[in-house]
């Protein structure tokens, strides 16, 4: 299951990162520095486009943080697709990434993935990345079942 | 005088580089591009070589020595479009230029009067490099061989014309025997035991004995590395003496349905560079590789030289149940067409059976596939293959481009 996505650091406005304290993301590999995202951070976080604009927003939701969302970070596309999340008032959002972090390897990615928007009792938003069963590359290549559903390619 | 040139233009890593052109933020970072299955490293980048990822490498084993490396899926129809970008270009700059692969040329380097050839190095490295976005490097010398050392040595991002038989000597004797193109593990072993370790040894040995040793093909080379081009500049792909497809299964399988349906894709693959050559195939030979066990292969001499698809499977069937050992995974498999001829030169058999049936057939799968797609209309028995089919990639490797001289 995909554990963390990578953008360059110039792909989130300055005011964002600063508004988030983003800083801290901040990774570097060689080239250009890199914000790294992660769901087991201690808050973990992903960047979202909801209604033409950029946002940061909590990545799933932990055991004692909601009752009325399932725990985790994921959720499957034939879940979405089954009408769920229409009732639980959720939209679809694009997940931005230029790196997947799966089974401990990074891979590249041309736009982003999926996600799923929604709101916990608390008000606050989170999403969730929509998964599918992983294609034969994908899962000889990271050794995961499933894989994100990406924008405009398959891996 | 100035001796008759020849230049060899090498992309640096061409694969990482190609996904660099369209993925700017890859720059700098340990890439590694993946094969067909997504399991092993296919090129590399400079920085990931430096963790000590070799060519061919498992993922798991890159993952282990280099844990921050990004990897990508290869797209030979992007790395294409690159490749003939560059040839472009160096057609420009010179008047003769061999396709020897997807990211080497060799051309014709005679600047014109008042240029210097190093100046002409720089000028086509730094042309290419600006216009296709692909780091090159490049050599000149006087033969092909020594142009491909050359740059070679000056690899990454290099512009070196050695011209100087002096200069060439000093190279020569820094180099290993085994660095020039056509001397593999073998040959240079039977080389040492001569006492012949590097290229400089090589070129000073006699040369009826390297003939004596290593044939014609070493003699060859002992005339290149000498600074006497023996080896022309193929500027159009002399025609074809075998054609063929297949390569991994996508993982060992023994499941028949699935082989029959492998078999059927590299049939109708098969078919597809018959046509394009125009030509027909006298015999079939099948490869199939196991998993740890030994390879299997048959060839079948065909009743007619024929491209028609349902001829040749039935004949690559017949090989194939002589080829595969039921039960046991096979992990490859290759079909090779030989005895290559025109159509217009075959002679008849007196009682074959009129084909204008299967013509129409083939001719309306050629349409439908230009048009809606490659594979778009396929044999129904690569049905088990829905997950290969469905992955647009899978559709096109690096053998399917064409005019290269080599693989």
């Amino acid at each position: 299951m995909l554990t963390a996505i990578a953008l360059p650091y110039h792909a989130l406005p300055v005011s964002l990162i600063e508004r988030h304290r983003l800083d801290g993301l901040a990774h570097d590999r060689g080239g250009e520095k890199e914000l790294q995202f992660h769901v087991a951070a201690a808050v973990p976080l992903l960047p979202v486009w909801h209604e033409g604009q950029l946002r940061i927003v909590r990545w799933g939701c932990r055991r004692g943080e909601g009752r009325a969302l399932p725990v985790g970070g994921w959720t499957k596309l034939a879940t979405v697709e089954s009408g769920y999340w229409s009732g639980c008032g959720a939209a679809a959002v694009d997940v931005p990434a230029a790196l997947g972090l799966d089974g401990g390897v990074w891979y590249a990615i041309r736009q982003g993935m999926r996600g799923v928007l929604v709101q916990d009792e608390g008000e606050v938003e989170r999403v969730y990345v929509v998964c599918e069963p992983a294609s034969h590359y994908y899962g000889v290549m990271t050794r995961s079942d499933w894989m994100p559903v990406l924008i405009g390619e398959r891996i | 005088m100035r001796p008759h040139l020849i230049g060899h233009l090498d992309a640096d890593c061409f694969y990482v580089s190609a996904e660099r052109v369209r993925f700017p933020f890859l720059r700098g970072k340990p890439v590694g591009v993946l094969g067909n299955q997504g399991a092993c490293v296919i090129a590399k980048s400079y920085e990931m070589k430096a963790r000590g990822i070799a060519t061919g490498e498992p993922i798991w084993d890159c993952q282990r020595k280099c844990p921050d490396g990004v990897y990508l899926k290869r797209d030979f129809r992007w790395y294409e479009v690159l490749s003939r970008a560059m040839l472009s270009l160096v057609r420009r700059f010179s008047p003769a230029v061999e396709y020897y692969s997807i990211d080497e040329f060799f051309f014709d380097a005679n600047p014109g009067p008042g240029a210097s050839p190093q100046a002409f190095a720089e000028a086509l490295r730094n042309r290419v490099t600006e216009v296709v976005g692909v780091p090159v490097t490049v050599g000149i010398a006087r033969s092909k061989t020594l142009a491909k050392l050359v740059s070679d040595t000056a690899k990454p991002f290099g512009a070196l014309a050695l011209t100087d038989p002096d200069a060439e000597r000093a190279l020569l004797a820094r180099l290993p025997v085994s660095d020039i193109t056509g001397i593999a593990s073998r040959r240079a072993a039977r080389l040492a035991s001569l006492g012949i370790h590097t290229c400089l040894d090589f070129a000073l040995a006699d040369r009826k004995r390297v003939r004596k040793l290593l044939t014609v093909v070493g003699e060859i080379l002992w005339w290149e590395l000498n600074g006497t081009p023996a080896q022309r500049l193929c500027t159009d792909r002399p025609p074809h003496k075998a054609l063929s497809r297949g390569g991994s299964l996508g993982g060992p399988t023994a499941d028949p349905d699935r082989l029959l349906g492998w078999l059927a894709r590299n049939t109708e693959r098969l078919v597809e560079e018959l046509e394009y050559h125009a030509v027909t195939a006298g015999r079939l030979q099948v490869f199939v590789m196991h998993w740890n066990a030994a390879t299997g292969a048959h060839e079948i001499d065909l009743p007619q030289p024929t491209d028609r698809f349902d001829l040749l499977l039935d004949a690559a069937k017949h090989c194939f149940a002589r080829s595969w050992v039921p039960g046991l995974g096979a992990s490859r498999m290759h079909l090779i067409a030989t005895r290559l001829r025109r159509p217009g030169f075959v002679q008849q058999g007196l009682f074959e059976a009129p084909d204008g049936r299967a013509r129409a057939v083939a001719k309306l799968k050629r349409e439908v596939n230009a048009k809606v797609g490659r594979f778009a209309l396929r044999s129904g028995a690569t049905l088990p293959l829905y997950d290969v089919y469905r992955d647009r990639e899978q559709g096109y490797d690096v053998c399917d481009i064409r005019g290269k001289l080599c693989f």
